[in-house]
């Protein structure tokens, strides 16, 4: 471990369109601000549903000016998709925290540049540093009965990490994001991904 | 004030002109700007309209302006080319109630085919730019926008970038809030100033020329929208726009004269500004703007040999400009020990859904070798490979009119190569239906494929005059584009299935071999928009000898394994276009007999 940690929290949450990557990190930043830091949040639109790959910048802290990352500063990685997590990896502080789902999901093949997947995604990431977490976030939003809370696991990953923002202002936000029917899955989701980590 | 909440830009524009009491909004969809009207109706109590085009928006919104109604438009950076026409004249003959034209710019061209800086648009047509660097001054200066434009009887430029419009931060406001209107201002009939005559425009030029000196004055005046931060004097960096946080950053103890309004430039503030520091620098994105006026006032500024022109900024290239120059902090840079970029992973671009309906239409231009000119919307991801359809796309509409150029060029030569427009419904009605009236008029003989899916797909499915719905989700008038095309005098016009590649070719092999124009419309709602099934998913029957054929289609429901497809069940919603180019006749869908027969 090298310096102190920056005054400012970086976050980056990465993942592939369509996914969940910009709702979790909607709560992220919407936490943070209930928390009672100051917040940036960045990322692009545009094509984000068509199945491209999506990058989000949420920082807080006392006082946050760039609402992008400086571009090796990330405390926290947190990633849905494999392939992406080695694609923005080195966006991490060498001592940052890497929170990834143990998912591939294949790009559609372009016909141009290297075509095949990594199959070494999780030792690669592994050897990242002491700080890499694989999370089976997909396989136990799956056994809820509910894939798309996938994110609420990692969000519950993410939780553990953090402990300058309480979880109970995660479930406020989960409670308050998500409609009705769809709550107590996405509690149940965040919880697991919460012990998960916790218990590691 | 309650505590503040997280806006992006554009919906704390919409926020700021709520609160300012705007009675009428129009915009036409563009990445970024698109929210901004999108939250305007969402919000209600101001009435918000999609226009055709941005030219129309900025003159519906002008009329708006004109009849004593403060209004707002939005736009990305070059629809305020679209718009340029009324903008500039509208310059000249001022605003009743306040006019406010939102310049989304793009740097770095997340979503654009240009990285225009349109504070260059708004010196052109000499009126006054506001930039905000956050949100919570993305509001404040919508409201103050509307002062400004009633004050000085102008349009006002809310300019804002990217980083701006789709970065949120804290707004002090009250959500939800039901703002009073601002109140009507009388309309009187002004013949001298609204009737841009010759005769009447030489004294509003002249009337133009002593505005944007009071709007110099103001500037220099006005410390809260241009502001000094006295701090270290050896170092004083003129920034703005998004580019003075990361200045912020990376020199805290600088001094620094942040510009909200940088249009006109406030040449005494800069003078007062350069007196107190021993070296000047300008951090901006884009065009040295600022630099090359801050320079000839005399002040030995330095910008973009430190600053990129291009692209956008970041807080590594602010804080790389100023290591370079001698004053940042080096200690800072040895952050990378995780190396670069993990250097031979695939890409993963954004690709056309599974069974859109552009995918058939596309892989048919391709297979018959057509010359295709293309435009602004999802199916430019023709262009792409595997499909590679596409020539050329240049601008909204552009389609058409460089079919018909681009045929009369090959036939001069004698070129037997045929060539085809291809455009979406929204951007039809944007701005290729004068195309197609050139055609006619002109005794082309292009032919247009028009791919409907029934919204403006790319911007995040807005209505249209095509769909007949409008921003606020009312049924509104519809313009039906089968009609539209005949009563221009196109007299073939033909629907046809996009999922039919036997009935696209034949379509294509008829109206090319005629000597007039034609139009085939190929409807196919959006898969975004309408997600069920089209049929039950593709499985496959034998084993796949992996031909690679229905590769050639780029559709993510299918992938490679070991050389063979593998059709993901849930992802498939059933077009059946593999189906139709499968050489071994391999895919089938469930219950239906024959392939292609979907």
């Amino acid at each position: 471990m090298t310096g102190e940690p920056s005054p400012t929290r970086n976050i980056l949450l990465a993942g592939v369109g369509g996914h969940g990557v910009l709702a979790l990190s909607r709560i992220v930043a919407e936490g943070a601000l209930a928390a009672g830091f100051d917040v940036r949040k960045s990322e692009i639109h545009g094509m984000s549903q068509r199945g491209g790959s999506v990058l989000s910048e949420v920082r807080y802290g006392e006082d946050v000016r760039s609402p992008l990352i400086p571009k090796t500063a990330a405390d926290v990685f947190v990633s849905l998709e494999l392939l992406e997590a080695l694609r923005h990896l080195h966006r991490l502080r060498p001592d940052g925290v890497l929170l990834v789902n143990d998912q591939r999901i294949t790009p559609a093949p372009t016909g141009s540049g290297p075509v095949d997947y990594p199959e070494d995604a999780v030792e690669r990431l592994r050897d990242a540093g002491a700080g890499a977490r694989i999370v089976p976030a997909h396989d136990i939003a799956v056994e809820l009965g509910e894939p798309r809370a996938t994110n609420m696991v990692m969000l519950g990953a993410f939780a553990a990490m953090t402990p300058e923002i309480e979880s109970a202002v995660w479930t406020r936000m989960i409670e308050t994001t998500f409609r009705p029917a769809l709550r107590a899955v996405n509690l149940a989701a965040f919880q697991r991904g919460l012990e998960l980590v916790v218990e590691a | 004030m309650p505590n503040p909440i997280l806006l992006s830009g554009n919906e704390a524009i919409a926020e700021g002109a709520l609160e300012a009491g705007a009675h009428f909004a129009s915009a036409y969809p563009g990445t970024p700007s698109t929210e901004i009207l999108e939250t305007l109706s969402r919000r209600g109590g101001i009435r918000s309209e999609w226009a055709p085009n941005e030219k129309v928006a900025y003159e519906a919104a002008y009329g708006a302006s004109l009849g004593g109604a403060r209004a707002l438009v939005s736009m990305k950076h070059v629809g305020v080319n679209v718009a340029a026409d009324p903008l500039f004249s509208s310059s000249y003959s001022g605003v009743n109630a306040g006019l406010v034209l939102v310049s989304a710019d793009d740097p770095a061209m997340h979503s654009s085919q240009n990285e225009q800086d349109n504070r260059q648009l708004a010196r052109a047509a000499k009126i006054p730019v506001l930039e905000p660097s956050d949100s919570q001054e993305a509001k404040d200066f919508t409201l103050r926008a509307f002062e400004i434009s009633e004050q000085f009887d102008t349009p006002v430029m809310l300019r804002v970038t990217t980083r701006i419009c789709h970065s949120m931060s804290p707004v002090e406001t009250e959500r939800d809030r039901n703002w009073p209107k601002a109140p009507l201002r009388d309309y009187d009939r002004d013949f001298r100033k609204h009737v841009l005559l010759p005769a009447n425009a030489r004294p509003r030029h002249v009337f133009v020329e002593r505005r944007m000196e009071e709007l110099e004055e103001y500037a220099n005046g006005e410390r809260d929208l241009n502001r000094i931060e006295w701090g270290d004097r050896t170092v004083g960096v003129i920034t703005g726009g998004v580019a003075y946080q990361y200045v912020r950053e990376a020199l805290p103890d600088a001094s620094v004269l942040k510009l909200g309004m940088p249009h006109p430039l406030p040449r005494d503030l800069v003078r007062e500004f350069a007196d107190g520091v021993d070296e000047i620098y300008v951090v901006e994105e884009l065009d040295p703007f600022i630099e090359t006026q801050v320079r000839a006032l005399g002040i030995p500024a330095v910008g973009k040999d430190l600053f990129p022109l291009t692209g956008e900024l970041n807080p590594d290239l602010v804080e790389r400009g100023f290591q370079l120059s001698g004053n940042g902090d080096l200690s800072a840079s040895d952050r990378s020990e995780n190396g670069g970029p993990a250097p031979s992973l695939p890409v993963r671009p954004p690709v056309l859904c599974a069974g859109c309906g552009h995918r058939g239409v596309f892989y048919t231009l391709s297979k018959l070798g057509l010359i295709v000119t293309g435009d602004i919307g999802c199916y430019t991801l023709g262009a792409l490979r595997p499909l590679e359809s596409m020539d050329a796309c240049l601008c909204m509409g552009a389609s058409i009119g460089m079919a018909h150029g681009m045929e009369a060029a090959l036939r001069a030569a004698g070129d037997e190569r045929r060539v085809v427009g291809v455009i979406g419904d929204s951007t039809f009605m944007h701005s290729g239906i004068t195309g197609l009236i050139n055609t006619v008029y002109n005794g082309g003989s292009s032919t247009v494929l028009v791919l409907d899916n029934g919204t403006t797909a790319m911007t995040g499915h807005q209505d249209h005059p095509g769909t007949g719905v409008t921003a606020s989700g009312e049924p509104g008038g519809r313009v039906d584009i089968t009609a539209l095309c005949r009563a221009i005098g196109i007299r073939r016009v033909r629907d046809v299935d996009p999922y039919d590649i036997g009935a696209l070719e034949t379509a294509l092999d008829e109206e090319l071999s005629v000597d007039e124009p034609s139009v085939i419309i190929c409807r196919a709602a959006c898969r975004l928009v309408d997600r069920t099934p089209i049929a039950p998913a593709v499985h496959l029957d034998i084993e796949c000898p992996g031909c690679g054929t229905c590769f050639e289609l780029g559709c993510p429901a299918i992938d490679e394994r070991d050389g063979m497809a593998v059709i993901d069940p849930e992802v498939c919603c059933g077009c059946g276009l593999c189906v139709q180019v499968c050489p071994f006749c391999g895919l089938r869908i469930e219950g239906h007999d024959t392939a292609g027969a979907v």
